[in-house]
């Protein structure tokens, strides 16, 4: 117990304490260095807790190991991110720093004019080093930097494969392959390939992979929703085809209309699933629960696309706001984030790779993980497609489409009827935004 | 009274007033003014009634509509249910104040735990279908939240369930407000159980009715959100096929940045239910008869 004694203050002990902390006071204002620059104070809002523990570990100790300014963070809620920073924004309330996702889920905001290009702000060679993808280019321009990678893979169980009889160490690399390892792999009573698709995640990751089957680059798919190509063309709903004529040959799992993404990913992982999609974030953790016998490919070629076949790289990222009260500092904080001791120390938080190219790739244990970031990050990729798709498109088309091809309600053509009459609905409801997507298309070589 | 006595009364609720016309009729106004402009980020141009005719034109939206609609179908069976069961709680069976507690809990609990709950319960490799196969039902073992066919008749079961339980309690209490003397004549007049709840029991209950048939009217039209946000698995699926008019302004406001459409779907779904109030008021007036 506290003696109320020990807490009294006289008079003159109480002005001796004022003239103390006065002093004290006046000192600190005069230091140059370290206690003024904590005057400066950057806002950063940010996301991927959620989809990547330990980010938040990380977030702490680069604020508290930054000295250049006192950084305050806020992780936001999923459902808000956009529209609690856009609100922010137009009302001159941005943060300094804010999260961004890839592709339109940050592009609406630079067209409202609620971002400002990096280039200028950041240092070029870090920007083109943190992987911000095609995707956040627009007038030339780069809104954003990359920070935690998303490698877009499809993977397979290699046990299942041995005991089907196929070669676990030969990913099928076309559909005829891929195809005929299913039938084996059926005929072994193993579900070949699936996932879940309740919550209709798994239908944007199968367009993100499936259609860049039948195209050139990512602005002529900007075209399917502009007006100037059509879903109904069959080279732009094949996907949707191939994907009925995986139900139809009973090769998807018989639950996968009722599981969800990443339940539906853990079969695979334990040996009730063969085949799917996943992403590269997963898979240190996959690899070790499956002790490496997971394979890790991209889609098997069908089409006659160049970006047929190529490994599809994303990255969520940071950016900073129009209207930063500090657009410097951010740009420093930006850039302190990607210092070699800062990537490391998001390795150790993490457990993940963050997505700079110079990233120090000796600290990576496992060889899975490894060979998919020298094929995923480090050579040539492309972009992912379904970040281009709009709000609208997305919620009324592209994950409908997908979930009923699968229940075998809609055939794949039925799928591209619905998606050209959804694109031609999100022109009428966003005339303003067409515009921009036409020119965002010369970007991303439309 | 003089004038002065008079406004004092008004003076006192006036900060209440007040108070209530800036949390509710602030959002209200703009949510109408919304509805006439091409919101992008917090404004927008003012476009007429363009945003209704995008709403009134387009097919997920109606389809919204139905799937309202069709969940209606679960009001006649909440009644019943709630009936049946408020009644032998009534007759006292052995325990029944347990049983009072244990058809209450549902309503206790928050729609997204038991949404989740009963998510896995209806998976197709669930316990419901692992059950039914057990049985040698087959046949019956559906893709209860996977299938376009089936997802809303399953969303509609666990409405009927949770929402039976506020109609039990409802009806329960009126039910011990009787006069247990006319009840108690019916059967010493030779009146089985079923002449008495048809004849002695349900008459003195048409408000009680009533009343939570119009409540359960605008819970379906306007507050069934969080059973097919979960359900659905957050997008009104699979396909469109438990999409309601709730998730169709969500998506819009929250999902597709357009708040000039999610403002003008809300005006309408708040000019139904308003107009669904009226009934409700009459429905409670009639049920405060019947007891007093």
């Amino acid at each position: 117990m506290v003696d109320k004694k020990d807490w009294d203050l006289s008079r003159r002990e109480l002005m001796k304490l004022g003239i103390m902390l006065g002093a004290g006071s006046a000192l600190g204002g005069m230091l140059p260095g370290m206690a003024r620059a904590q005057d400066k104070t950057l806002d950063m809002w940010w996301w991927g807790e959620q989809e990547l523990p330990g980010l938040q570990k990380f977030v702490d100790s680069s604020i508290a190991g930054y000295k250049e300014a006192a950084v305050k963070g806020m992780l936001q809620d999923t459902a808000v991110v956009i529209s609690q920073f856009q609100t922010a924004a137009a009302a001159g309330n941005a943060p300094d720093i804010q999260f961004l996702w890839n592709g339109i889920y940050h592009m609406e905001s630079v067209w409202l004019g609620y971002l400002q290009p990096l280039n200028g702000l950041v240092k070029e060679d870090v920007i083109t080093a943190s992987s911000p993808t095609l995707l956040s280019n627009f007038g030339g321009k780069t809104y954003r930097m990359g920070w935690y990678p998303l490698p877009m893979i499809w993977i397979y169980n290699k046990d299942l494969y041995d005991k089907a009889g196929l070669d676990a160490d030969k990913a099928p690399q076309t559909w005829d392959e891929f195809l005929a390892n299913c039938e084996k792999l059926k005929s072994a009573g193993i579900a070949p390939v699936g996932g879940g698709i309740q919550d209709g995640y798994w239908g944007e990751w199968y367009f993100g992979h499936a259609l860049g089957q039948n195209v050139d680059s990512a602005g002529e798919v900007i075209g399917l929703f502009t007006g100037e190509r059509d879903f109904r063309d069959p080279k732009y709903h094949e996907h949707w085809v191939k994907l009925e004529e995986l139900k139809k040959a009973g090769f998807l799992n018989d639950e996968m209309s009722s599981t969800e993404l990443y339940p539906g990913i853990d079969l695979i992982v334990s040996g009730k699933v063969a085949s799917g999609l996943s992403v590269g974030a997963r898979v240190p953790a996959d690899s070790k629960t499956m002790k490496g016998r997971i394979g890790i490919m991209p889609m098997p070629v069908y089409g006659k696309g160049k970006l047929a076949g190529k490994p599809i790289f994303d990255s969520q990222g940071l950016g900073i706001p129009a209207k930063a009260k500090d657009p410097q500092g951010a740009a420093a904080f930006l850039e302190y984030l990607n210092s070699p001791e800062r990537l490391k120390a998001f390795h150790e938080a993490t457990g993940w790779i963050p997505a700079n190219t110079g990233f120090d790739m000796s600290v990576i244990t496992d060889p899975v993980v490894l060979d998919m970031w020298q094929r995923w990050g480090l050579a040539p990729n492309i972009p992912y497609l379904s970040n281009l798709v709009p709000g609208q498109f997305y919620e009324q088309a592209l994950l409908p489409t997908a979930q009923q091809v699968v229940e075998g309600k809609i055939t794949g053509e039925q799928a591209g009827e619905l998606a050209y009459k959804v694109a031609k609905e999100w022109r009428e409801f966003n005339p303003d935004i067409v515009e921009n997507y036409k020119k965002w298309a010369t970007d991303l070589g439309g | 009274m003089n004038n002065r006595s008079r406004l004092v009364p008004y003076l006192y609720v006036a900060p209440l007033v007040l108070l209530l016309a800036f949390v509710f009729g602030y959002p209200l106004v703009r949510i109408f003014e919304f509805s006439f402009k091409m919101v992008r980020g917090i404004n927008g141009p003012w476009i007429g009634l363009r945003n209704y005719e995008l709403v009134l034109t387009q097919d997920v939206f109606w389809e919204s509509v139905l799937h309202n609609v069709q969940l209606l179908l679960a009001i006649p069976a909440m009644v019943v249910i709630s009936l049946l069961v408020s009644v032998l709680l009534y007759d006292r069976i052995a325990g029944w104040k347990l049983y009072r507690i244990i058809v209450f809990v549902p309503f206790v609990l928050a729609i997204p735990i038991i949404a989740v709950v009963m998510k896995r319960i209806f998976q197709f490799n669930g316990p419901v279908n692992e059950i039914l196969r057990w049985l040698s039902l087959d046949f019956l073992a559906l893709d209860w939240i996977g299938s376009s066919d089936v997802a809303l008749w399953t969303v509609m079961i666990l409405i009927i369930w949770r929402e039976s339980a506020l109609g039990i309690i409802l009806f329960l209490a009126r039910l011990l407000s009787l006069d247990e003397a006319l009840i108690e004549a019916a059967k010493l007049e030779g009146a089985n159980w079923w002449q008495r709840v048809r004849y002695i029991i349900l008459p003195q209950m048409r408000g009680v009715i009533e009343f939570y048939s119009v409540v359960s009217v605008i819970t379906i039209l306007a507050a069934v959100f969080a059973y097919v946000f979960i359900m659905g698995g957050g997008r009104g699926g699979p396909g469109t096929s438990t999409m309601v008019v709730e998730l169709y302004i969500f998506n819009a406001l929250i999902r597709t940045s357009l708040p000039g459409i999610a403002s003008a779907a809300s005006v309408m779904l708040f000019l139904v239910s308003v107009a669904l109030i009226f009934p409700l008021f009459r429905a409670r007036r009639r049920a405060n008869a019947d007891e007093a």
